[in-house]
């Protein structure tokens, strides 16, 4: 089977679409990638993140940008790396920077990632998102629930994020956010 | 319900999953336990009318377990603590 | 039909005129019109029957708290019963149609009823229904059910689209009448994030309805330059057409706000969307509702409350009546008959109870055409005023059950203090009954929230207005009428109700309202329960505060069911999981079968094949014959590591993991704290730290979530961390005999022979020239097999691959059942196994809990009643006549035994066709089932009518030693 090569899928076609001057963005440029922190190996993690990637550690609720990559806080030892890259070889290529100083594991299959924008978007979220998103600003972050699955949502900036939700669910979850823009314009 | 997570600041309960009696932290060494101990940890409970401290479990959020002190007359909750912390301070460790 | 009771003024816009019609007749209305107000302006007082009585009933409030005035909206699909006229908003086309009633609604056949109401007292039906027992299925049972009821559901489905949404904010002011919009202007300008709600499409509650000033403008003025003031503030969010119905924990309010009610035609828009709204604070200014007198015939059409007389001569330029007369106990009576003379109606005469004039009687056909006095004399009226005082709207404050106290100086119940944390109450919902104290009150509180909550600004302040006199003298019944005085509208309860309630001896408040059913109609008595309380403390010779109240639930008004459901109907009930191959699995022929919230392929149908059966035995055996090929996806996969793992692992499962080698898998067990096993899966050690488990389909995420609990509150200071990968991996079971011949052109580079890669081997891999992936040798079919992962976005691709692999070995796709039906030839245990009281013992894997560690569970499963030798054994079963096809769910009894559960030997939990084999074979648990290899055992099923025998075997109906997948 030497002439066959797998070709990669975006879950959703890397859907682009307008909904009355708002945008729904499939982010399949995006590559995830968790790292966890080692019992005690918070120092070391700082350090390598900082060193190999220019990146803070995010409190809890935030995130942190080098412009290129950004860190999610996700749990109390671990956060999300999201980057644009485009092979599956996320993985290696974070743990390569990070040298063993935090656990990393593979998690751009694991995620639908869409980038939301537009003059309804607030209005839209309301529909979706229980958390109180006017305290938002820019690299906050929270992860909750939304229409029964599990999500994460990023703000990038006014009426601009990023939404994150199980990739298996991924169809459903694009049908609640086409559902909420269409209901509010 | 809002529980009002240490970390994340107020949450809705629907994001948790209630696992009962935050006594479940104080498990015996089932090497060491007497079968009696272990029976009790697994099936006895206090059912007070009042102040309760419960496990919950942030599911759609952080991963964090939490213990909750919420009275159930009133439904106030007077303190929630990440339950690891709460774990190690009763010497749970490895 | 002309408007001939159309008056001057009021807030109704008459350059917009609207058409509607009422059973059939058109009439027309103005924007700005109720229905209430556009068929009273019509002349059209008789709007419905009553529940019980079937008696005519009108108008008879201009608000929510309305008992009498319910008619069905619009038509076919969208038909909505039990709408009040008084709330719904007109528009143009609007079609509405009166209930409970048989034939027209001027001649209701049913009407009789009114005179068989000595039969229909209080509690008529736990007296009358008792007896002859036999008459209740029969006749007393379908002619309940055929009264029962108002409105009439269209029986289709709703057309219309529903939503639920989340809002937030510092503080709720919950009504936007005048102490309402004073809060909300303190608060707001204080700096607050305020959310006001009113369920009136117009803010002002009564300023729209009174012809009180505020700040030297009109009431009605006023109140819209203080929704404009708001409406420009960013920390302001007006919610009109919206009401507060609930009040639940800290801080959380159901909110439903009716979006497009008021139109024709919604659009595809939701009609209504359910907000739940979290708030520090909330102030609650619902103001206060008018209440009835309880005379003589007091329902009739055209007698109606006085504070909805002003409503609709003031607000809506609408005469109730030719010829109104006013019978009051406070100074709300004279009021109305000031407001009347202004415009031009007459009034007949003004009937204050405090100077000893009331009513006893009033006559009238289909409405009031006379009323009658106590000194004799008789009023011609078209129309009856009638105010009874105001009762404060305490619903909110009980919500949390707060028993509202009885304030002699006006007459009511206010609320006791014990609030729902957070709530305050102003104005005249916590007794400021003027205008000036209630506007004050409410600027006053909301001054002090946004104090309490850290704000600087100032709250500027109230509007000015002066204090309307509020002279009241409580007065609740007639006592000389001698006829029926109704105290429930809705309900159809009388006076004489509540006192027979009284002589039966139900003394408690809450046993009158069961008992007569008082106040809980969907209007939950906002009209009537003061007055029956009244009349029963009266009874019994006490005090009202004595007697005391009953208490209000959510919701303050009827909520649809829609609206609770939103968008979780049909298709949208739940979201849906894809395996990766789904969109192939559907181009080949798969019905899906929901699993959870996945949806699986449980079988591929070829061209020919007649039922699944004939799918299902195909690819079963293909897969033994050849290879097959299955999306496993679905197992829960969770990625572990850390310098701890391998010590966390053998803690949560209950067979040995630490010495685990690198490159393998192992089954794992793992029991419940009471050493039930309740789910097991294979774990692969990647590498010296890092190991991949997979759970059930099921417990994928219940593992997960214990197993945090046992990292975070069990070993806090343990060194593994977990992420779940389920959605990470296309992974895909790859089974048969020329499994190996089939991934040997797929797999890069990797030596697949059985020295090579073992049973049980794993290592990560490349495929198809590169792709990362991960190679499982394990075994569900007992067949030689793998299981092969690719990133997910790879999945589509993979199993297109695989599949042009396999078309040499003529490969098959095989769906759940077939892989359910090899897993019970294999004699592999599953959900229908794990019963949640299953042991290791009885899946005859005992030995396999570590008695050398201690791990989750394994202590209580040592315990004798779980270790009994005469315990329930999991092993084979097969028909002794092997054409009969066995019955899941039978029990076992040992032939002879009488079929009783003294005599149960264990029952089947899964029945499967081999069609390696040409018969069905059965797995199930019997009593020492492992002695009785070779007996015969009697399988009954009473449910499915099958009583048959069966030999008892070996759980491995093929291969028992495990050749093939050694091989």
């Amino acid at each position: 089977m030497a002439d066959f090569t797998l070709t990669a899928a975006p879950i959703l076609g890397g859907i682009d679409k307008a909904i009355a001057g708002n945008r729904i963005l499939e982010r399949d440029d995006l590559a995830l990638v968790s790292i966890a922190t080692p019992l005690g190996g918070d120092g070391g993690l700082a350090q390598a993140l900082k060193s190999g990637w220019s990146l803070d550690v995010p409190d809890p609720t935030r995130s942190t940008t080098n412009g290129d990559a950004r860190a999610i806080r996700t749990s109390p030892d671990q956060m999300l790396l999201v980057f644009p890259h485009a092979t599956p070889d996320a993985e290696p290529h974070v743990q390569k920077m990070l040298n063993g100083a935090g656990y990393t594991t593979d998690q751009t299959d694991s995620w639908v990632v869409l980038e939301i924008s537009g003059p309804d978007t607030m209005a839209a979220l309301e529909r979706l998102c229980p958390l109180d998103l006017a305290t938002f600003d820019a690299d906050s972050t929270g992860r909750t629930v939304m229409e029964h699955m599990g999500a994460l949502i990023v703000k990038l900036g006014k009426d601009d994020f990023l939404l994150m939700s199980a990739s298996s669910s991924a169809g459903s979850f694009l049908h609640a956010v086409e559902t909420s823009y269409t209901y509010v314009t | 319900m809002i529980i009002n997570h240490p970390l994340l600041g107020p949450r809705d309960a629907a994001e948790f999953v209630n696992r009962g009696d935050a006594c479940q932290i104080d498990r015996p060494d089932g090497m060491t336990a007497s079968m009696d101990e272990m029976h009790d940890y697994a099936y006895l409970r206090d059912n007070p009318a009042g102040e309760v401290r419960e496990l919950w479990y942030h599911e759609q959020g952080d991963r964090s377990w939490l213990v909750v002190t919420r009275n159930t007359l009133t439904h106030e909750i007077t303190s929630v603590e990440m339950a690891r912390d709460v774990a190690r301070a009763r010497g749970r460790s490895t | 039909m002309s408007q001939q009771n159309r008056i001057d003024g009021g807030q109704i816009d008459r350059t917009h005129k609207l058409s509607f019609s009422f059973n059939g007749k058109f009439m027309t209305g103005y924007q700005g019109d109720t229905l209430a107000s556009a068929l009273l302006a019509n002349g059209q007082r008789l709007v419905g029957r009553s529940f019980k009585y079937h008696r005519p009933r009108g108008i008879f409030t201009a608000g929510s708290e309305e008992p009498n005035a319910l008619v069905q909206l619009r038509d076919g699909a969208a038909q909505e019963p039990n709408t009040r006229a008084t709330t719904v908003e007109l528009f143009d086309g609007l079609v509405a149609t009166s209930q409970n009633h048989r034939g027209s609604l001027e001649h209701d056949l049913m009407a009789a009823n009114d005179l068989l109401s000595p039969f229909l007292s209080a509690g008529f039906y736990y007296k009358t229904f008792m007896w002859p027992k036999a008459f209740w299925e029969k006749l007393y049972e379908p002619m309940i059910r055929a009264s029962a009821g108002l409105g009439r559901l269209s029986m289709q489905e709703d057309p219309d689209v529903y939503d639920h949404g989340y809002l937030h904010c510092d503080l709720l002011v919950i009504g936007a009448g005048p102490a309402g919009l004073s809060g909300a202007l303190a608060a707001a300008r204080a700096g607050l994030r305020v959310i006001l709600a009113d369920e009136d499409f117009t803010p002002g509650g009564r300023l729209n309805a009174e012809t009180y000033e505020v700040d030297g403008q009109s009431g009605a003025d006023w109140a819209a330059s203080a929704v404009a003031e708001l409406a420009a503030m960013d920390n302001v969010r007006i919610m009109t057409r919206t009401t507060v119905y609930g009040a639940y924990d800290h801080g959380i309010y159901g909110v439903l706000e009716r979006c497009t009610d008021h139109l024709k035609d919604s659009a595809g828009k939701p009609r209504q969307v359910l907000w739940r709204l979290y708030t520090q604070r909330a102030l609650l200014t619902a103001g206060a509702t008018e209440r009835s007198i309880a005379f003589g015939a007091n329902d009739r059409p055209g007698i109606m409350m006085a504070g909805a007389v002003r409503t609709y001569v003031n607000r809506f330029g609408v005469a109730p009546g030719q010829k109104v007369a006013v019978f009051t106990n406070n100074d709300d009576g004279l009021r109305t008959a000031e407001d009347l003379k202004t415009k031009g109606v007459e009034i007949t005469r003004i009937i204050d109870a405090r100077n000893g004039d009331t009513v006893v009687n009033t006559t009238g056909r289909h409405g009031i055409h006379t009323v009658h006095l106590n000194n004799n004399r008789h009023i011609e009226a078209d129309c009856l005023a009638v105010s009874g005082g105001w009762s404060p709207n305490v619903h909110l404050t009980c919500h949390h059950r707060d028993r509202p106290t009885w304030n002699a100086d006006i007459a009511g119940f206010v609320p006791a203090g014990d609030l729902p944390p957070g709530m305050t109450v102003a104005g005249a919902a916590n007794g400021a009954m003027t205008l000036a104290a209630a506007i004050v009150d409410a600027h006053t509180k909301a001054a002090r929230i946004a104090a309490d909550l850290g704000t600087s600004k100032a709250p500027g302040d109230p509007a000015k207005a002066s204090d309307e006199t509020f002279a009241t003298a409580p007065f609740w019944h007639v006592g000389e009428s001698k006829k029926r005085a109704w105290v429930d509208l809705q309900n159809d309860v009388t006076t004489k109700d509540v006192k027979q309630s009284h002589k039966e001896g139900f003394r408690s408040v809450e046993h009158l309202k069961r008992y007569t059913t008082l106040g809980m109609a969907t209007d939950q008595g906002k009209t009537a329960n003061i007055l029956g309380l009244a009349i029963m403390a009266e009874a019994a010779g006490q005090s009202i505060q004595d007697t005391g109240t009953t208490i209000f639930r959510p919701p303050y008004n009827p909520v649809a069911i829609g609206a609770f459901a939103g968008r979780a109907r049909g298709k949208d009930f739940r979201p849906y999981r894809l395996t990766p191959s789904h969109k192939w699995a559907e181009e080949n022929g798969a019905d899906f079968v929901e699993t959870g919230n996945w949806l699986r392929a449980q079988w591929f149908k070829q061209p020919g094949e007649k039922g699944w059966r004939d799918s299902v035995d195909r690819e079963a055996a293909q897969t033994r014959k050849s290879v097959g090929i299955c999306d496993v996806t679905t197992l829960g996969k969770i990625d572990i590591q850390g310098s701890d793992a391998a010590t966390f692992l053998n803690r949560i499962y209950a067979n040995a993991f630490l010495k685990l080698p690198v490159g393998k898998v192992r089954y794992g067990l793992m029991l419940r704290e009471d050493g039930i096993c309740y789910d097991d899966g294979t774990t692969a050690r990647l590498a010296e730290n890092h190991f991949v488990m997979t759970t059930t389909t099921a417990n994928a995420v219940t593992v997960f979530r214990n197993m945090e609990f046992a990292r975070q509150c069990l070993w806090p200071d343990l060194d593994v961390h977990f992420i779940s990968t389920t959605d990470g991996w296309a992974q895909f079971a790859v089974a048969g005999p020329n499994s190996r011949a089939l991934l040997s052109k797929v797999v890069d580079d990797l030596d697949l022979s059985n020295e090579g890669f073992p049973f049980m081997a794993c290592a990560e891999c490349t495929v198809f020239g590169g792709t990362p992936a991960r190679l499982f040798r394990i075994s569900f079919s007992g067949e030689m097999a793998f299981e092969i992962a690719v990133p997910a976005r790879f999945g589509d691709a993979m199993i297109r691959g695989l599949m042009a692999a396999g078309e040499e070995y003529d490969a098959v796709p095989y769906g759940t059942e077939a892989l359910g039906v090899m897993r019970i030839e294999k004699g592999h245990a599953a959900g229908n196994e794990l019963t949640g009281q299953t042991t290791a013992q009885m899946l005859g894997l005992g030995g396999m809990v570590s008695k050398k560690k201690d791990s989750v569970g394994s202590k209580l499963s040592e315990r004798d009643g779980m270790n009994q030798d005469d315990d329930l054994r999991l092993v084979g079963f097969k028909p002794v006549d092997r054409s009969i096809l066995l019955t899941a769910g039978a029990h076992f009894l040992t032939p002879g035994d009488p079929a009783d559960m003294t005599h149960d030997q264990g029952w089947m939990t899964s029945v499967a066709y081999s069609p390696e084999l040409g018969h069905s074979v059965g797995l199930g648990y019997l009593k020492r089932g492992k002695e009785r290899i070779g007996e015969q055992v009697r399988a009954y099923s009473p449910v499915r009518n099958q009583d048959i025998m069966v030999e008892v075997c070996s759980p491995h109906h093929i291969d028992p030693e495990g050749e093939r997948q050694r091989g």
